[in-house]
């Protein structure tokens, strides 16, 4: 990803809102982790498991921020369990931003990805969590507050799915 | 030492903390002997300590208690090395350890009734204030004392397996209607909006 198209990025995350964000990192989205980190506007909270970093991510949603995990597609699978029971049971509302691998979109797709990418969609379909697929800037800041927009109307997790010109 | 004891003297003691509970006995006796609107019952294991942690980032004046188990700590062992980095200061958290899956109603036993020390895992996992409890005058001491330092603590309680939970009556609040009363809680006593909440 482009160093301009990461900037856009975390500050579409801004205007929509989100103060709070949890992680663990993966390759295609990497630049957006030290600008979260040096933006004193946001809190940037490294988590151990995607299972994780999604309750922890609801806890300070319940405590009034605005969050987002930030993860890899197998990030997906690994937090599928508190995905369910703590964002989708319990209804909160949080941003998944998630590099997609192995999808056809993927500009670094390889047979280490294809079976990661393939289940993707699948797996969010049946956990019932909406999904917007973006493969370049265009409209990015509007798309990620429509995103934020309807997890919050939804009270339920919400995934943004970053692919194309993000995986370069 | 019995569960519930430990519980009836933590009741005792909250006036504004947030206690958040996984899903076993305890989640049962608390909503039993607590009906505090800073309850967040938790409705499955191995997810309390994470909410709990992201509630003591998004508070840090806010003093949060996590009612766990020992199977449920099993289940997120990864919590450990997150707190011990963290170490966020208004964090209390209480595992009741029994040694068994006592809500499988087969009492299976879990990996500390072998040779795995929950205590040890979290000192090494960072969690320098991490202590085993074993006799309820310790619990009193050191478990509560606890609620009034401003330190990560991590107590590991070990307790008799009591099947106290099967005869007291469940919790009949819906996880919704308890999320929305903790909610309107903090809204009420931060004084401020929980921003998805939002307006119809």
């Amino acid at each position: 990803m482009k160093d301009e198209l990461a900037k856009r990025l975390v500050q579409g995350l801004k205007d929509a809102g989100i103060n709070f964000v949890t992680y663990l990192p993966e390759t295609r989205l990497s630049q957006i982790v030290p600008l979260i980190r040096d933006d004193p506007e946001m809190e940037l909270i490294a988590a151990a498991s995607e299972q994780e970093a999604v309750t922890i991510a609801v806890g300070a949603t319940l405590g009034g921020k605005q969050a987002a995990v930030y993860m890899e597609n197998t990030g997906i699978y690994v937090s599928s369990y508190s995905l369910l029971v703590t964002g989708k049971q319990l209804g909160v509302p949080i941003l998944l931003v998630v590099g997609y691998l192995g999808g056809v979109p993927d500009q670094r797709n390889s047979f280490l990805y294809a079976t990661i990418g393939k289940h993707t969609i699948p797996v969010l379909e049946g956990l019932g969590i909406e999904y917007m697929l973006l493969n370049d800037g265009d409209g990015l800041e509007g798309k990620i507050k429509d995103a934020m927009r309807a997890a919050n109307a939804q009270r339920a997790p919400y995934a943004l799915l970053f692919a194309g010109e993000f995986s370069i | 030492m019995i569960r519930h004891e430990c519980l009836e003297l933590l009741a005792a003691r909250m006036s504004d903390q947030l206690v958040i509970t996984s899903q076993s006995g305890q989640r049962i006796e608390w909503s039993h002997l607590s009906k505090h609107e800073g309850n967040l019952l938790v409705g499955m294991m191995g997810c309390a300590i994470g909410v709990a942690t992201g509630l003591a980032l998004a508070l840090p004046h806010r003093k949060v208690i996590v009612l766990d188990s020992d199977g449920s700590v099993l289940l997120s062992l990864f919590n450990l090395a997150t707190l011990g980095n963290l170490r966020p200061k208004n964090l209390v958290v209480y595992v009741f350890d029994n040694g068994v899956y006592s809500g499988s109603r087969i009492s299976y036993p879990t990996a500390t009734a072998g040779n795995t020390d929950l205590t040890a895992m979290a000192r090494a996992a960072g969690i320098a204030n991490a202590h085993t409890i074993r006799e309820i005058e310790d619990f009193k001491k050191k478990g509560i004392a606890a609620l009034g330092q401003n330190e990560l603590a991590f107590f590991v309680c070990k307790v008799e397996e009591s099947l106290l939970h099967r005869e007291i009556p469940r919790p009949n609040t819906d996880l919704a209607e308890n999320k929305y009363t903790f909610v309107r809680y903090l809204e009420r006593t931060e004084e401020k909006t929980v921003p998805f909440v939002g307006r119809g």
